[in-house]
């Protein structure tokens, strides 16, 4: 080559060369520590699939991939939590992902604009919770839409309210004014809890109040306070002395915090677990109102989930969806399939606090998709 | 000769890549948010509304003047902090301090300038924000809260007080090696002069820092350019919420943490893509000219 | 105690005041990494740092690949870079180069990330070491160039003549006698790079994947860095995650402070 090259292109491209080498050279560094570490894995047959989304559910999958690689030696699942709607774009509109999670489903128009060519899988179910600090009192507590709708709205503004004096007969409420605490970012969280208080409360609470991030009325009073994420929520709670909050029921658990009961449609309060949160997945399968395959819209689904017929329902859930493609490369679409395979067989089996694992029936209704995935 | 031109266009190439990659990145981030300039216009600037939709720019609301407020208020507070305190580590090391001292202080500036940036997030997120919470923000709300900037409740430790005074942190030895390099650059014969007629070193230190005024500019302006662009560790402890208040002990926002927390959905929403890439423009804009502004200062002081 | 002087003191022990407030971070953050980070290998056992899933080893593969790759790609071209501008310094080109590295140096780290993902990821299709290598080759080029160029400015010009006068060409004169005299500079420079590099965040946001259930097993897989898992662990609700993220600032406060002996041993002022 170097017969044609003056001194000058000759230096430049030694530079360049220079380059290269190294960047060959890391490369195979990275390759021999790799067989080096991980042994067992053979890198020519391995499969990498990438994912990324939702945080909420990120403690929970990285359990499932631990197991699932243990079992699975020539597939590495990764997965980035960048936020749910970071991971509905990485994997729709930029491709950089072969997976995503979610924990809204697609909405109606995105939905639309991919023409039936992204399943939807809801794997795991979670709660919102309400939690509560009255000075003088560590008792239970129950909640019901109304009651809460009217704190938020800042209508009732005391705990010896005689709405919650009702529901709590037995309890020695106090003369003390109640912080309500709200998220201030968009958040899914929001979006679960102002559909719970619409659906149950419609009367009190109107829709035009619904969604990720909305104007809260108890502000105006002065007794509302707006935190960034469930962190920032916390924050704010554990400051008080006399608050509500919601957050999610993993962080309350977390905290110790304690967790009211809430009044569900049959008129029972109950206190989230998993089995009051399978329950009220269970009860929304049966009446019909979710779809049965993961090709379908599933835009609807918070409202079948959420304040649940059934006297066991927790009333305020929420999915955790994972997102695919329908079509991939022939090694990709194997790996995918087996991962899908295992989050909806053994993977139930292993839900950690915090979480509620999905129904059997939603668990076929997911496995469709293992026939819907094609390998090109 | 000939082996000049050889040497020189061997070389040239490289150089032209760091020009190139420069103006790539000035004409990316141009491009890039032309359309919401277009869609937006000024609104962009004189609104913080900011509620993305994935049906289109009609009902998708976006306004950069709550992340813009944020972002100039706790990089001026950033530097209002950790001016004086350059000042003294110039005097301190340059000229008063015992040689041990001296190197002591010098090592460590070097330490502070040199920790990642995301240790001080971790840091100001978990042991900072918290300690300033309960024995600075609560004291201060109650002694000082008839002042507008401490009129607010501190709820929690995450406000842009917090972010300014890590920034004043992390910009402090930026700032010290700015202003030691204009010191140094006074000639000898000056502070000579100074001692000569008799000045005790507190009108010593004032003709020395008169002396090197534009170069104690140069300084402020670049801390101020190197706050206005940290992300991460700004991130964890500003709170996060698009407020405009004149109490700083509430939360905000800045344009750096709102790229770092949206851009990866931005695809998603019509638009927003564009509107951060605006933001980011701003960014662009501050460092350059706090930069631009900074080096004919530099170069004035030298020319004493 | 007359008034002026009454003054001076006063004005002395507030300079020292100040300037010991000044540094008294540096002692806080350091005791609070080493203090938390011990807790946490403590809490969650030492095998933490060679644990792929769960464990910090992915992260602390991907920061030296990282900062090594970042410094081949960044290091070679910063040099030759600060050689052009070092060694023609009247040339138009070079001062234009001069202006860009300077400006290179106040663009916010997040818009390399930015460019870097709008220009290689999506085109690729997906993350990896490479696209982050390559963001913060760019975030440390300005920061090398200025060492190369102030180590070679630095070598006085008699060394230059001297070379000429036995009748060596410009080119071996810059590589055989400058490059030789100024390596100490231009060594300190390479390494402050690597750190930089090594604690770098913002530009990885979008550009590495952070993938860190396995380790990278190539250049161009997808892979994680400690300070991003940092930043991505402070905010998780989990305890663990959040003695994860004081684990991997240990091992990074560490690394970083190695390099800086190692530099401090080199030249006698460092400069960020």
């Amino acid at each position: 080559m170097s017969e044609k090259l003056g001194p000058v292109e000759r230096s430049t491209l030694n530079i360049i060369l220079m380059v290269v080498i190294g960047l060959i050279i890391v490369d195979i560094a990275l390759r021999v520590s790799c067989c080096f570490l991980q042994g067992h894995r053979s890198l020519s047959s391995q499969v990498t699939l990438m994912g990324s989304g939702s945080t909420f559910i990120y403690p929970q999958l990285k359990h499932w991939i631990s197991l699932f690689e243990e079992k699975n030696q020539n597939i590495v699942v990764n997965y980035n939590p960048t936020g749910s709607g970071a991971g509905q774009s990485q994997l729709i509109r930029e491709k950089v992902v072969s997976f995503a999670c979610s924990d809204p489903p697609l909405s109606h128009d995105t939905y639309k604009s991919v023409n039936g060519k992204i399943l939807q899988m809801p794997v795991i179910v979670g709660a919102v919770v309400l939690v509560y600090k009255i000075p003088g009192y560590s008792g239970p507590l129950n909640l019901s839409a109304n009651v809460i709708a009217e704190i938020y709205l800042g209508k009732i503004k005391y705990w010896d309210n005689p709405e919650i004096v009702k529901l709590n007969p037995k309890a020695k409420l106090p003369h003390i004014e109640i912080k309500a605490i709200h998220r201030s970012d968009a958040s899914g969280t929001t979006q679960v809890f102002t559909f719970f208080l619409h659906k149950a409360a419609p009367s009190l609470w109107p829709e035009n109040l619904v969604g990720k991030a909305i104007n809260w009325p108890v502000d105006k009073t002065g007794r509302g306070l707006g935190a960034k994420g469930n962190q920032g929520v916390s924050e704010y709670f554990k400051t008080l002395k006399s608050a509500i909050a919601y957050v999610e029921l993993g962080y309350a658990l977390e905290n110790k915090f304690s967790i009211a009961a809430i009044e569900n449609q049959a008129g029972v309060f109950v206190k989230p677990n998993t089995t009051t949160m399978t329950a009220a997945v269970e009860s929304a399968l049966k009446s019909g109102l979710l779809p049965d395959s993961p090709s379908a819209d599933w835009s609807n689904a918070l409202q079948a989930i959420v304040y649940a017929s059934g006297k066991n329902s927790y009333p305020i859930v929420s999915f955790s969806f994972m997102m695919v493609w329908n079509v991939y490369p022939k090694k990709k679409a194997e790996a995918l399939k087996t991962f899908i395979e295992f989050i909806n067989t053994i993977g139930q089996e292993n839900v950690i606090e915090g979480y509620a694992p999905i129904p059997k029936e939603l668990r076929e209704i997911n496995l469709k998709s293992v026939n819907i995935i094609r390998g090109t | 000769m000939k082996g000049d031109k050889l040497l020189y266009y061997s070389l040239f190439p490289f150089a032209a890549i760091v020009i190139a990659t420069f103006i790539l990145l000035f004409a990316v981030i141009s491009y890039t948010s032309a359309p919401a300039i277009k869609e937006y216009g000024w609104k962009l600037f004189t609104s913080s509304a900011w509620s993305p939709s994935e049906m289109g720019p009609e009902s998708s609301k976006y306004g950069l003047l709550s992340p813009l407020y944020g972002t100039l208020v706790s990089s001026i507070i950033a530097v209002i902090l950790a001016f004086p305190v350059t000042i003294s580590a110039v005097l301190v090391i340059e000229d008063y301090a015992p040689p041990r001292t001296r190197d002591l202080v010098g090592s460590l500036i070097e330490v502070m300038a040199g920790l990642p940036t995301i240790v001080y997030g971790l840091w100001g997120l978990e042991i900072l924000a918290p300690l300033l919470k309960v024995h600075v923000y609560s004291p201060l709300h109650q002694l000082l809260g008839f002042i507008p900037l401490f009129s607010c409740r501190p709820f929690s430790g995450y406000n842009i007080l917090t972010a300014g005074i890590l920034l004043a942190i992390m910009v402090l030895p930026y700032m010290v090696a700015v202003a030691r390099d204009s010191y140094r650059s006074i000639p000898m014969t000056y502070r000579e002069a100074a001692l000569a007629i008799g000045a005790n070193r507190y009108e010593y230190a004032k003709i020395m820092m008169g002396m090197i005024k534009p170069g104690l500019i140069a300084s402020a302006l670049l801390g101020f350019g190197r706050a206005a662009g940290e992300t991460v560790a700004v991130a964890l402890v500003i709170g996060n919420v698009p407020l405009i208040s004149s109490c700083i002990l509430k939360p905000g926002y800045t344009i750096s943490s709102l790229i770092a927390n949206q851009f990866s959905m931005a695809p998603l929403y019509p638009y927003m893509m564009n509107v951060l890439f605006t933001g980011g423009l701003i960014l662009l804009m501050i460092g350059v000219i706090a930069n631009t502004v900074a080096v004919i200062m530099i170069s004035k002081s030298r020319l004493r | 105690m007359d008034a002026r002087s009454l003054k001076e003191k006063i004005f002395l022990v507030t300079i020292f005041a100040l300037t010991a407030l000044g540094v008294t971070p540096v002692f806080y953050v350091l005791a609070s990494v080493i203090y938390k980070g011990i807790e946490a290998f403590t809490r969650r056992g030492i095998g933490i740092i060679v644990k792929v899933n769960g464990g910090i080893l992915p992260a602390i593969m991907g920061s030296f690949a990282l900062s090594i790759l970042s410094t081949v790609i960044g290091v070679v071209l910063a040099f030759v870079a600060g050689l052009f501008v070092a060694e023609f310094p009247n040339s138009r080109i070079s001062k234009i180069t001069k202006v860009a590295s300077r400006s290179l140096l106040e663009v916010p780290t997040v818009l390399l990330g930015m460019l870097v993902y709008i220009l290689l990821v999506v085109p690729t299709g997906h993350f990896s070491l490479l696209a982050g290598a390559i963001a913060l080759a760019l975030v440390m080029l300005p920061y090398v160039m200025v060492h190369v160029e102030q180590a070679l400015e630095s070598v006085p010009q008699i060394y230059r003549e001297a070379g000429y006068s036995i009748g060596m060409s410009r080119a071996q004169v810059l590589f055989g006698i400058t490059v030789g005299i100024a390596k100490r500079g231009i060594a300190s420079g390479i390494l402050m790079g690597f750190a930089k590099a090594m604690g770098e965040t913002a530009p990885l946001l979008f550009t590495i994947g952070a993938a860190r259930s396995s380790l990278p097993c190539s250049i161009m897989s997808p892979g994680d860095a400690v300070p991003l898992m940092i930043f991505q662990y402070a905010q998780m609700p989990q305890e663990y995650y959040h003695d994860l993220a004081w684990a991997g600032s240990l091992v990074l406060v560490i690394v970083f402070l190695l390099v800086f002996v190692i530099v401090r041993k080199l030249i006698k002022e460092v400069k960020y």
